[in-house]
C-alpha cells in the first residue's frame, strides 16, 4: 500500500505576482495577464470558461495563447504555483507537486513545446515515467498543446492496471462499471438492472450504486443488497454504494461490506472543503482506515473509487480563477495520493453551464483522459449528455469511441443508458460491448472466465471472445420466470430486454429517443400566453432574456429586471402565485388548469387575501425570494416545471413550491434556531411530481392549498412546519 | 450525517385455517408509489416466515381452540412479529372449519390474540379461489400476459378455480372435490371417516360403504376417476358436467369462464397441487395415503391426465401449497393513495361496513340522496363506492398504463352533491366514500366546503371495486390506510 506523504513534506515553491505574457501577431499585441489566464486562454472555448470571462475570445487569442505557453520551461510552471483568491497556495495545489523530483529534475529544462515532442516520440515506459515527475498544472498544459490525434495517440500507450478482485486496466482490455441508480433505492430494481447489465457482459470493475438517499441506514441497505446479488451470482467484482465518504465509513463501522470507497474530488480547496465537505486530512484518515479495516485488505492492492468532473468548481464560483480543465487537472493530483483502484471524470453531466455542446464534451473528455492517465491514474470516462444541453446521444456516443481509442480504462453501464435518478444520460451496457466489439475488447481476465461459465461469452481456441448463448438474457439470473416479473415490475419504464447484435432491438431505442426528445421539447419550449386565458395574469420578466440564457446561466433566473422591479411594490398580501417555466413549460401546460382552479377554490374558502397571479419567463425558484421582498406577502406559491429525465411523461411534472417569508422577528429566530443558519429569510416546503403519473394536478391543487394553509397557521414552512405537525399529533 | 427512517415497509399476515391444514405466513413489503401509475402499492414482497402446516386441530367437527391457540402462540413466537405493529392481515377459515360455529369461535380468538389489523372471512369461496390464483400464478400470468391461465387450487375439501389474464381473475369457481373427503388410517386404504360427499359420491358410483374396512382398488379407482373427470370438466370449460342431479350437488359455485384463441394454461395449488410438481419433478413422495387421504393417488393421477398436466413441467406457479395463505397476506388488502381525505385520523379504522350502493362519478344529486339513505339506514356506518367510468383509450398515457383520472368537472360536482345532500341529511354515521383514483383529497375538500362543513365523511382514494359485499378500513399508517373486502359477488 502507499504511503502518504505528510502535507507539510510537500515542498512547494513561493506565489509569484502575476507576469504579463504578450505576443504581437501582425502587429497586434495581444496580451494575457497571470499564468491562469494565459491557461484558460489555450484551451478550447468551453461554457464554463466563457462564464468566467477565461475562454479565448477567438481562435487567434487561443493560439497566441498556446504559442506562449509551449515555450514555457517546466520549471518555470513549477515555480509559479497556482493561488487561491487570497493568493495562497490551496491544499489541492500543494498535494500535485507530490511528485518524483529525481524525474521531475531530469526534464525540468525542456518547454512544454519540447515535451510534447517527447511525449509523442516515446514509448509507453517513458510517458508513465515522466508522469511521475509531473505536477498537474503541466499536464493541463500539455493537453491544451494537443490536438484530437495527439489526445488519443499518447494516453493510448500507458498501462496502469489495478487490482481488486479483478484486475483491470491491462492491455485489450476494457471494463465497466454497472451503475444500478433508482430514484427511490429501489432493492428490486436494483437487482433487475444489475441482473441484466451483468448478462450483458458489464460489471468486470465495480457494481456501484448512486443512492437517492445518503444516509447511512441507506448506505447499509443497498450495499448489502448488492453485496448479496454478488454471491448469488458468484461474479467476480467488487461492490461500492457512493455515498458521502463519511457515510460510507461509518456503515463500514456499523459492519456494512464497504468494499470500495467513493468520493468525489474537486480541484480548489474551498470547492472540496465547503461543497464536498472533505478536507485532504480526512481523506487521509479515510485512506488509512481502508488499509486497516476495509474487507478487501488481504485482496485488493487498491481499493479507493475517486470521482471527478470538469466544471464543478466554476458552478460553485469557487474555481480560484482558474479555467475548468486545469481545475480537473488539480483533482488528479490529489487522487494520485490515494493509489486508486479507479477514477472516472463525469464531464458533462453537470449541462450547458460547462458544457454547452457535444464538440466540447468531446474535447474535454479526451483532455480528462490524457491529463489522468498522463499523472498515472486509472483512468475512466463518464461523458454524459443532458437533455437542457445541446449535447446528444451521438455526440456521447463518439466521445466514447474516442476515449476507449485513447486508451481509457473503464466507463459506466446505465440501463439503456437512462439514469432516472440523476437525470442524464451515460454509456448502456449495449454501448459497453459495441466498444468491445469495434475496438477488439476484452473484460478482466477473472470476470470472464465466470462469463464463460455462465454461457454470457464464448472464448474460441485463438481467444477470440464472442457474445454467448445466454448474453443479454437477464433471466439467467432468476429463479423462475415469476421471479423476473416480479423484478421487471419494479422497473415499468423499462421498455424491453430483446437484442439485435450488441445493440438493443429497434423498437427499444425508438422508444427510449422518442422519450428523450419529448423531454428535450419540453424544456425548449416557452410559455405560451394565450393558451393560458382564463388565468388572470401579470408578466415580469427575468435578466435571462431568452431560453439559450436561461438554460447557460441559471442565477439570471433567479433575479428581475430592474423595469419588473420597479413595477412590484408592498402589497402587503397574504398570498403571492408565481407561475413560471422553469425546465418544462410543457409542464405548465399541462397541470396548470386543474391545479390553478383547485388551489384558488381552497385558498378563497379560507379568506385569504392574494395578489393578481405573476407569470415569468424563465424563471428559477430563487426568484421567489426577490418577489417576496418586492410584495411584501406571507407566502409566495411557485408553480414551476421540473428538469426533464428520460420518461416521457414525466417531462410534463410540475413542482409547486410553497415559501414562507420570515416576516416577524420571533419567527425567523425560532428558524435561525431550527436550522443554524443566521442569514435565513426564507423557509421552502416543496411538493414535487405533479403530472398524470404522480401527483394528478387535481388532486395536487388540493394538497398545495391544505399545505398553505398549515403553513401559515403555524408560520413555518420545509421541516420546521413538519416537526411542529408531528409533534401536535 | 443522518440516520433516517425512510423505510416505509409494513408487515402483513396471512392466516388459513382449511379442512386438512392451517398454516401462516408473515411478508413485508414497501409501500411506494408505483413509477408509471402514480399509484401507491406493495413493492416486492419479501416473505419473511412460512410456518409449517398444521393439521387443523378438531374435536369430531368441533374447533379445537385450546390447541389453535397453541399455534397461534407458536406462529407469533416463531415469526418475531409484534402484533400491534402489523399492518394488515387476513384470515380465511374454509372447509370444516368455516362451520358456523368454528367459524366465530375462531374470529373471536383472532381477534383476541392477534388484534384488529386483521380481518377473518368465513366460507367465502369466491374470494378463497381469487387468493389462490393471486398467489399461486398471478405473477406467471403477467409474465405471460397474453396467456388465459387457470388456476386449480385442490385442498382437502374443495376445489377452487380461477380463471384469469394478466394478472387479473375474471372468474372464479368452487367444487366439492378434494383429498379429505375419505379419510383413512396412514399408509392403508381403511376407511375411519367420510365427509357428506363421500358419502354421496359412494352412493353415486354404487360402492359399498365400508367405514373401518379396506376400500378396493377399484372403488379407489372409480373415486379418483370421477374427480379427473371433474376437473377436466373444470378445465375445458365443460359445464353441463355438473348439470346433472347426481354431479350437480358436487358444484358449489359453478365456474365459467369466455372461450379464448389459445387454451388456457392450468396450473395447480393447494395441498394437492404441490404433491403434483412434487411428482413430476420425479421427488419421492410420501407413501400411501401417508396423509391419511387421497392427496397423493389424486396428484398421481393427475399427473397422468394428457389435458391437466400438459404444463405441469413448463410453467410452474409460486408457492402451491402455500398460495392460498400468500394471496390472503399480499393481495387481500388494498393500500390508498397518500392523499386520503379524513376528518381527523382517529375516525379510524372502521370494520366490516357494508358497501350499500356504487356510483359512478357523474351520479346526480338524486343518486347520492338514495345512496346515504342506505348508509344512515346501517347501525355501524357503511360505504359508497364510486366505480371507474371513464377509459384511457385514446389518451396520450392509453399505452402507459396509467389511470386516467377523473376530470376536474365531474370530482367538483360529485363533491358539491354530495355536500348539499349531507346537508339536506345531516348523516349521523360517518359517510365513507372510496374512489377508485387519486382524487380523495380534492373531493373531500368540495364535499366538506374546505373542511368547513361538520359531518364525518371519509374519502379514500386509489381503491378499486373489488365487487365485494363488505369493507374494512384499517388505521392510518404514514398517510395511507389497509382496505379489505370480503364477501366477494
Amino acid at each position: 500500500m502507499k504511503t502518504i506523504t505528510p502535507i507539510l513534506e510537500i515542498d512547494v515553491p513561493e506565489p509569484q505576482s502575476d507576469e504579463i505574457y504578450s505576443k504581437q501577431i501582425l502587429g497586434k499585441q495581444i496580451r494575457f495577464k497571470g499564468l491562469k489566464k494565459l491557461l484558460g486562454a489555450a484551451d478550447i472555448s468551453k461554457a464554463g470558461d466563457r462564464n468566467t470571462d477565461l475562454a479565448p475570445k477567438n481562435d487567434m487569442i487561443r493560439e497566441t495563447a498556446r504559442m506562449i505557453l509551449s515555450s514555457l520551461t517546466l520549471q518555470y510552471i513549477y515555480d509559479h504555483p497556482l493561488t487561491d483568491d487570497n493568493n495562497l497556495v490551496d491544499t489541492v495545489v500543494r498535494i500535485g507537486y507530490d511528485v518524483d523530483h529525481t524525474v521531475f529534475n531530469s526534464i525540468s529544462f525542456m518547454t512544454l513545446g519540447d515535451l510534447k515532442d517527447h511525449l509523442l516520440r516515446s514509448d509507453g515506459q517513458e510517458i508513465k515515467r515522466i508522469g511521475r515527475g509531473m505536477i498537474p498544472v503541466i499536464a493541463a498544459a500539455l493537453s491544451k498543446l494537443m490536438d484530437a490525434h495527439e489526445l488519443i495517440f499518447i494516453p493510448r500507450k500507458i498501462f496502469t492496471p489495478t487490482k481488486a478482485r479483478t484486475l483491470i486496466g491491462v492491455p485489450g482490455s476494457l471494463s465497466f462499471r454497472i451503475q444500478p441508480n433508482h430514484p427511490k433505492d429501489n432493492l428490486d430494481a436494483i437487482s433487475l438492472m444489475v441482473y441484466t447489465n451483468l448478462a450483458l457482459g458489464m460489471g468486470d470493475c465495480l457494481i456501484g450504486v448512486n443512492p437517492a438517499e445518503g444516509s447511512i441506514d441507506t448506505i447499509i441497505s443497498v450495499i448489502t443488497h448488492i453485496d448479496k446479488l454478488r454471491r448469488e451470482t458468484g461474479v467476480p467484482t467488487q461492490i461500492c454504494v457512493l455515498g458521502h465518504v463519511k457515510t460510507q465509513l461509518a456503515a463500514l463501522k456499523l459492519g456494512a461490506p464497504v468494499e470500495i470507497l467513493f468520493q468525489s474530488f474537486a480541484g480548489t480547496e474551498r470547492t472540496l472543503t465547503e461543497e464536498f465537505d472533505v478536507t485532504v486530512s480526512y481523506m487521509d484518515q479515510a485512506y488509512n482506515t481502508m488499509i486497516e479495516k476495509g474487507p478487501l485488505r488481504n485482496v485488493a492492492r487498491q481499493f479507493m473509487y475517486l470521482e471527478t468532473g470538469q466544471g464543478s468548481e466554476m458552478t460553485y464560483r469557487k474555481h480560484n480563477g482558474i479555467d475548468m480543465t486545469t481545475c480537473e487537472a488539480l483533482c488528479y493530483g490529489l487522487c494520485r495520493r490515494y493509489d486508486p483502484f479507479m477514477v472516472n471524470s463525469a464531464t458533462g453531466f453537470i449541462g450547458p453551464e460547462t458544457h454547452l455542446n457535444d464538440f466540447e464534451l468531446m474535447i474535454s473528455n479526451l483532455q480528462d483522459n490524457f491529463m489522468g492517465k498522463l499523472l498515472g491514474l486509472p483512468m475512466g470516462v463518464s461523458p454524459s449528455y443532458t437533455l437542457h444541453a445541446d449535447t446528444h446521444i451521438e455526440g456521447q456516443q463518439m466521445t466514447t469511441h474516442l476515449a476507449t481509442a485513447a486508451g481509457a480504462n473503464f466507463f459506466m453501464d446505465v440501463y439503456l443508458g437512462t439514469d432516472r435518478m440523476l437525470a442524464h444520460f451515460v454509456n448502456s451496457g449495449h454501448d459497453d460491448q459495441t466498444l468491445r466489439e469495434v475496438h477488439n475488447r476484452i473484460p478482466a481476465p477473472e470476470f470472464l472466465e465466470w462469463a464463460k461459465e455462465k454461457g454470457i461469452f464464448e472464448q474460441s481456441a485463438d481467444g477470440c471472445v464472442t457474445r454467448g448463448s445466454e448474453w443479454g438474457n437477464p433471466r439467467l439470473f432468476c429463479k423462475s420466470a415469476a421471479e423476473f416479473q416480479r423484478l421487471r415490475e419494479s422497473l415499468p419504464s423499462a421498455p424491453g430486454f430483446d437484442n439485435a447484435g450488441p445493440r438493443p432491438v429497434n423498437k427499444v431505442q425508438r422508444t427510449l429517443l422518442l422519450n428523450q426528445s419529448i423531454g428535450r421539447e419540453a424544456v425548449h419550449s416557452r410559455l405560451r400566453e394565450d393558451e393560458l386565458e382564463g388565468i388572470d395574469f401579470r408578466v415580469l420578466t427575468t435578466m435571462a432574456q431568452c431560453r439559450e440564457d436561461h438554460l447557460r446561466r441559471s442565477e439570471l433566473g433567479t433575479m428581475l429586471t430592474a423595469e419588473s422591479m420597479e413595477s412590484l411594490g408592498p402589497e402587503n398580501k397574504d398570498i403571492q402565485i408565481v407561475i413560471t417555466d422553469g425546465l418544462s413549460a410543457e409542464a405548465i401546460h399541462h397541470n396548470i388548469h386543474d391545479l390553478l382552479t383547485v388551489l384558488e377554490d381552497g385558498l378563497r374558502s379560507q379568506n385569504y387575501s392574494m395578489g393578481q397571479h405573476i407569470l415569468v419567463h424563465y424563471g428559477r425558484v430563487k426568484l421567489t425570494e426577490h418577489i417576496g421582498d418586492a410584495l411584501h406577502c406571507q407566502l409566495i406559491i411557485m408553480l414551476i416545471g421540473e428538469r426533464p429525465g428520460g420518461d416521457a411523461l414525466s417531462s410534463r411534472s410540475m413542482s409547486a413550491y410553497l415559501v414562507y417569508r420570515l416576516n416577524d422577528a420571533e419567527v425567523r429566530r425560532q428558524a435561525i434556531e431550527y436550522s443554524g443558519n443566521k442569514g435565513i429569510h426564507y423557509e421552502y416546503t416543496l411538493i414535487s411530481n405533479i403530472y398524470m403519473g404522480g401527483l394528478p394536478a387535481l388532486e395536487a391543487g388540493s394538497v398545495v392549498a391544505e399545505k398553505a394553509v398549515q403553513i401559515i397557521t403555524h408560520k413555518a414552512a420545509g421541516n420546521r412546519l413538519e416537526e411542529m405537525i408531528m409533534q401536535k399529533k | 450525517m443522518k440516520l433516517s427512517n425512510r423505510s416505509n415497509r409494513v408487515t402483513m399476515l396471512g392466516l388459513d385455517f382449511g379442512s386438512t391444514t392451517s398454516s401462516a405466513m408473515v411478508a413485508t413489503a414497501g409501500v411506494e408509489h408505483s413509477c408509471t401509475t402514480g399509484r401507491m402499492g406493495f413493492g416486492v414482497p419479501q416473505v419473511e416466515y412460512r410456518s409449517k402446516p398444521v393439521f387443523t386441530p378438531f374435536n369430531d367437527d368441533k374447533i379445537d381452540l385450546a390447541r389453535l391457540d397453541g399455534y397461534i402462540d407458536q406462529w407469533i413466537s416463531e415469526s418475531g412479529i409484534r402484533c400491534d405493529t402489523l399492518f394488515s392481515g387476513g384470515v380465511i377459515i374454509t372447509g370444516l372449519a368455516a362451520k358456523r360455529i368454528n367459524a366465530a369461535a375462531l374470529a373471536r380468538l383472532i381477534g383476541e390474540r392477534i388484534g384488529e389489523a386483521i380481518v377473518a372471512t368465513a366460507d367465502d369461496p369466491r374470494l378463497e379461489s381469487w387468493l389462490a390464483f393471486m398467489g399461486s400464478c398471478s405473477m406467471l400470468s403477467r409474465f405471460h400476459a397474453e396467456t388465459p391461465f387457470i388456476n386449480i387450487d385442490i385442498g382437502g375439501g374443495t376445489t377452487n378455480p380461477a380463471f384469469g389474464k394478466n394478472g387479473s381473475v375474471l372468474s372464479t369457481g368452487c367444487h366439492f372435490i378434494g383429498a379429505r373427503h375419505f379419510q383413512f388410517e396412514p399408509g392403508t386404504y381403511r376407511l375411519i371417516s367420510m365427509s357428506p360427499y363421500g358419502k354421496e359420491l359412494l352412493n353415486d358410483l354404487g360402492i359399498e360403504k365400508c367405514l373401518g374396512k379396506d376400500l378396493s382398488s377399484q372403488a379407489i379407482n372409480a373415486i379418483l376417476n370421477f374427480y379427473i373427470d371433474a376437473l377436466e370438466a373444470i378445465s375445458s370449460g365443460n359445464t353441463d358436467f355438473f348439470s346433472s342431479p347426481t354431479t350437480n350437488r358436487y358444484q358449489q359455485v359453478p365456474f365459467a369462464f369466455e372461450s379464448t384463441e389459445a387454451a388456457p394454461v392450468l396450473v395447480f395449488s393447494g395441498g394437492v397441487g404441490e404433491l403434483i410438481y412434487l411428482e413430476n419433478q420425479g421427488k419421492e413422495l410420501p407413501g400411501t395415503t401417508h396423509y391419511g387421504d387421497l392427496g397423493i393417488d389424486l396428484a398421481k393421477r393427475i399427473v397422468q391426465s394428457p389435458l391437466l398436466a400438459a404444463h405441469i413441467s413448463d410453467l410452474v406457479p409460486d408457492n402451491q401449497g402455500r398460495a392460498t395463505v400468500y394471496g390472503l397476506t399480499l393481495h387481500s388488502t388494498e393500500i390508498s393513495g397518500s392523499t386520503i381525505f379524513l376528518p381527523d385520523s382517529d375516525i379510524l379504522p372502521r370494520r366490516d361496513l357494508p358497501i350499500v350502493a356504487r356510483l359512478p362519478i357523474d351520479a346526480d344529486a338524486k343518486q347520492i340522496l338514495h345512496a346515504l339513505s342506505l348508509v344512515e339506514a346501517t347501525p355501524n356506518g357503511a360505504c359508497i363506492q364510486v366505480v371507474s367510468g371513464e377509459s384511457n383509450a385514446g389518451s396520450p398515457v392509453a399505452d402507459m398504463g396509467i389511470p386516467i383520472c377523473e376530470s376536474l368537472g365531474s370530482v367538483k360536482s360529485f363533491g358539491q352533491h354530495l355536500r348539499d345532500v349531507c346537508m339536506q341529511v345531516n348523516p349521523k354515521q360517518p359517510v365513507v366514500v372510496l374512489v377508485p383514483h387519486n382524487y380523495g383529497l380534492v373531493l373531500g375538500n368540495y364535499a366538506s366546503n374546505w373542511r368547513q362543513e361538520p359531518f364525518n365523511l371519509i374519502v379514500i382514494d386509489e381503491i378499486p371495486d373489488r365487487n365485494a359485499h363488505f369493507v374494512t378500513i384499517g388505521r392510518l399508517h404514514n398517510n395511507i390506510v389497509p382496505v379489505s373486502f370480503y364477501g366477494v359477488c
